[in-house]
């Protein structure tokens, strides 16, 4: 993928109108016979292809029509098929929007697979593979990702007996070094389990290691520890209330708000839901609060993965987190778990003495500069930290792309790309800010352009302070009129992305009729990004590599979901 | 007269035998001082010394000022089961922790640590005291080889060949640093370096600045105390160990009371370093007003703060980068410094 020339500007793209809008029809067209028949989703138009020329589409959309980022793959049976759908987009404006639907028979689910043309499929069709059953043929590394590999039968299919025990019987796996990893030939290299518990993978992250002396040879992240089947609770949830607390646990660092918005967005999309625009200043600005939170908490367990378990840049981090903490406590009334945003809403205005509670947070924005400044000084001043994280974890930005990569990895590789601004939602158009972008594409660019975003989120929160305080008493409506219990209409399908804390953290729902969703997909973006890794690692030391996972600031909880 | 001797001439026994017996006393009350100082550095000051630099208050429930965490942790990792992974090398691993915890506090024997209540604190002055001391700091070197190499794990097995590397690469400057204060002073006695540094060098206004080698060549005294960094493996030289990458490096498979005598044996070290550095470039036990004891010790505290201020404020430099300040850099410095010093000394007298 790397070797492939840039791609020629949005303008000379194939299916787009004058005014910047997709043309289906000429997209339609491009495609000729390969589209089998054509489907309307709620963010987008579906195309229905075979399943045998999926390589032939992807690359021709890619290469010819500029959607150079596949967002998703969404997999998922019906009763009389399966169906897989890659979410397609333009880095360079992601409201142009296509989804290609491959369907394939219930007896014989094979399609064939996206990972040649975008790398990110990868991953996501072993997960399609691993839940729902739907073989991928061509695939690299066809095998189960987040369930252990004994496991029988797939959990979202529909004939799956969720009472069937699952024996997993040592004697197959009796050696299951031999089994799982490729030994190298070569005998100077060396094999090192990292994780799944190391101090450096933050989280239960398992990366199979070949080491030749200090050097990254070859390797593997394997993930899934903390697979928790969010997917299938949602879907056993009721579209009103039942979900909302679901979304806080995937990032559960601090990013909670930016999740719940993720939810609230594709649902309130899905089912026409408006939300006042009061609301909406009022989850803007909390949600940047949490976007601070969470950065912070990147930044101090990088410097943790550099400096090492003594350095006082975490406890600043910590210290300044809590302050956040304190006011997202006084707002929600929790301060990890927040579950605060409501379908058309929030779910109460802000805290009362209102002048106590702005007050609070003007007394936060007073001191950050300042607080920036030393994470500055203590950081990205420091030589030696620039002689540890300068060229090393090089991320190229077409890698990126073909890998997905979104939020401050992608922008660390130079990509202009941020949904807040190319997407927007909530009140970010209306405010003054920009979009941090570095074109390092190190690990030194990444820790920058979280520390920079940092000042942009405080911009942001400024001005919503600024019209909450002048907002008339009379027009404070947090709460929109929404059904008690929401039933969209059967087969609407959407997929919404939001700016979570590591990026774009996307949400796939099909409604059939009742009050809970039929499929409920998650694009994770740590999922994406974690992907790069071995882009970033393979040649360079130990260390670097632990430095590239720092940077990517992978929370497991969102991996695995 | 060395604190034995000083024994000697107060216990009844006379001869070889009362020789013998004033010896294990003069060194069972160095040992045991130097190990207090490392019982409140390890539980105790560790912690509110990273605390202060953190925003924090750390440990301050247990007795004044938590002072008495260190019985409590003392309890607490003695009453640790002992781990005895499958498959380590009987006896290197056994034997690793006792080589690095006593190579450090053998070096004590020859430091001399000023006087308190009339009696010179020092073991024994060789002639070639100087030596002595490097040559027993470095065997810490062959513990960590064998802690990595017998305690078959993978990350063991990293840590100690970083630490060879590591070791490589700054003990040579090290020693060479050294040297130059031999040239300095005409002798590897300890005694006679600290008695060289006793002179004023300069007076300011009535106040007399001393001769310390720390003033007269203070190149040498910042590239020793770099090069003392690495040797006791504290960032941004903590490479061998390097939790974040290496789990633990060589001491990932010690636990209960092998792990203490690791731990035991990096605090020695520590203070060693410092006795070497206040020994040789700080004039020794020399300063006003308190018993010269006393002034040794807050010499080998400082050091031991500066080794905790690098902890919390200082990256990791990875290993090839090490291998490269050390002998790119450090190596070219030391013998420049050596040569120099040679020269002035030649010239001079």
């Amino acid at each position: 993928m790397s070797l492939e020339e840039p791609r020629p500007p949005t303008e000379s793209d194939v299916g787009v109108t004058a005014e910047g809008d997709l043309d289906y029809d000429e997209l339609a067209d491009l495609l000729g016979d390969h589209v089998v028949d054509r489907e309307q989703h709620v963010n987008a138009e579906g195309f229905v292809i075979r399943p045998d020329e999926v390589e032939a589409v992807l690359s021709t959309l890619r290469d010819e029509a500029g959607f150079d980022h596949c967002s998703c793959v969404t997999a998922q049976e019906y009763q009389d098929r399966y169906e897989s759908i890659y979410h397609l987009k333009k880095y360079d404006d992601p409201t142009q929007e296509l989804s290609v639907v491959v369907p394939t028979p219930r007896d014989n689910p094979v399609s064939q697979s996206g990972a040649g043309v975008f790398d990110t499929a990868e991953w996501h069709e072993r997960e399609a593979y691993d839940l729902v059953g739907v073989e991928y043929e061509d695939h690299p590394d066809l095998r189960r990702i987040l369930l252990p590999e004994t496991w029988q039968g797939h959990p979202l299919s529909l004939d799956y007996n969720q009472d069937q025990p699952q024996i997993v019987p040592l004697r197959e796996h009796a050696n299951p070094m031999e089994k799982r990893t490729k030994v190298p030939d070569d005998p100077d290299t060396m094999f090192v389990n990292i994780g799944p518990h190391h101090p450096a993978t933050h989280g239960v992250l398992h990366v199979k290691t070949t080491l030749d002396g200090e050097q990254i040879a070859d390797i593997d992240p394997d993930i899934g520890y903390l697979h928790r089947c969010e997917e299938q609770m949602c879907q056993q949830g009721t579209y009103r209330h039942q979900i909302m607390p679901y979304p806080d646990r995937w990032d559960y660092i601090s990013a909670g708000l930016l999740n719940e918005w993720a939810y609230a967005r594709a649902a309130e999309d899905l089912a026409d839901i408006d939300v006042p625009e009061y609301a909406q200043v009022i989850r803007t600005m909390s949600a940047e609060f949490s976007r601070i939170a969470a950065h912070l908490l990147a930044v101090a367990t990088f410097a943790l993965d550099i400096y090492g378990d003594f350095t006082a840049i975490f406890m600043y981090g910590i210290r300044d987190r809590e302050v956040i903490q304190n006011i997202l406590e006084d707002l929600t009334g929790q301060r990890l778990m927040f579950n605060y945003f409501r379908l058309g809403g929030v779910a109460w205005d802000l805290p009362e003495p209102r002048e106590e509670f702005f007050e609070q947070i003007r007394d936060f924005l007073d001191e950050w500069p300042e607080r920036l400044e030393e994470y500055h000084n203590l950081l990205t001043s420091n030589e030696l930290f620039q002689l540890r994280v300068v060229d090393t974890g090089v991320l190229p930005p077409e890698e990126a792309k073909s890998y997905g990569a979104t939020g401050p990895v992608a922008r660390g590789s130079g990509i202009d790309y941020d949904l807040r601004r190319d997407d927007p939602y909530g009140y970010y158009d209306e405010l003054e800010w920009d979009v941090i972008t570095d074109d390092g594409c190190d690990n030194f660019s990444r820790a920058v352009v979280r520390l920079k975003e940092m000042e942009q989120s405080a911009r942001i929160i400024e001005q919503c302070v600024d019209l909450l305080e002048d907002w008339p008493e009379d027009e404070r409506e947090i709460q929109s009129n929404v059904p008690r219990t929401l039933r969209p209409d059967p087969d609407k399908e959407i997929y919404r992305a939001v700016e979570g804390a590591k990026g774009e953290l996307g949400i796939y729902i099909r409604s059939d009729g009742t009050d809970k969703p039929a499929r409920f997909k998650i694009r994770s973006p740590c999922f994406c990004n974690l992907q790069t890794l071995p882009v970033m690692a393979e040649g360079e030391y130990v260390p670097d590599m632990i430095a590239a996972l720092g940077s990517l600031d992978i929370v497991l909880g969102e991996v695995d979901r | 007269m060395t604190l034995p001797e000083a024994i000697a001439g107060v216990l009844p026994i006379g001869g070889v035998a009362g020789e013998i017996v004033a010896a294990v006393i003069g060194a069972a009350i160095i040992g045991t001082i130097m190990l207090t100082n490392t019982a409140v550095a390890g539980p105790w000051a560790k912690r509110k010394i990273t605390a202060a630099f953190t925003d924090r208050i750390a440990v301050n429930r247990v007795g004044p000022f938590g002072l008495l965490i260190i019985v409590a942790d003392a309890v607490r990792l003695l009453s640790k089961e002992l781990i005895v992974p499958e498959g380590v090398d009987r006896p290197a691993w056994d034997l690793a922790p006792m080589v690095l915890a006593s190579s450090a506090l053998l070096g004590f024997a020859v430091i001399p640590m000023g006087s308190i209540f009339g009696v010179n604190m020092q073991l024994a002055d060789p002639e070639t005291g100087l030596a002595f001391v490097f040559a027993i700091a470095s065997v810490a070197s062959l513990g960590l080889v064998m802690a990595g190499y017998a305690s078959n794990n993978k990350y063991s097995f990293l840590g100690g060949l970083r630490a060879v590397a590591q070791n490589l690469a700054y003990e040579i400057p090290l020693v060479l640093t050294g040297l130059s204060v031999v040239i300095f002073a005409g002798t590897l006695q300890t005694s006679e370096i600290v008695a060289a540094q006793s002179e004023t060098l300069v007076s300011l206004g009535g106040l007399a600045i001393p001769s310390w080698f720390a003033f007269v060549n203070p190149f040498a005294f910042v590239l020793f105390v770099l090069a003392n960094l690495a040797e006791v493996g504290r960032n941004p030289f903590d490479i061998p160990e390097a939790p974040t990458e290496i789990v633990a490096g060589y001491q990932t498979e010690y636990s209960s009371v092998y792990f203490v005598l690791i731990y035991l044996g990096e605090f020695v070290h520590i203070f060693l370093g410092g006795a070497i550095i206040a020994t040789i470039f700080l004039g020794g036990p020399a300063g006003p007003v308190l018993p010269g004891f006393i002034w040794f010790l807050i010499k080998i505290w400082a050091v031991f703060l500066f080794t905790q201020w690098a902890r919390s404020a200082v990256p990791r430099v990875r290993i090839d980068q090490l291998i490269e300040i050390g002998w790119k850099g450090m190596l070219v410095l030391a013998f420049a410094n050596l040569v120099l010093t040679a020269v002035i000394v030649g010239v001079i007298a």
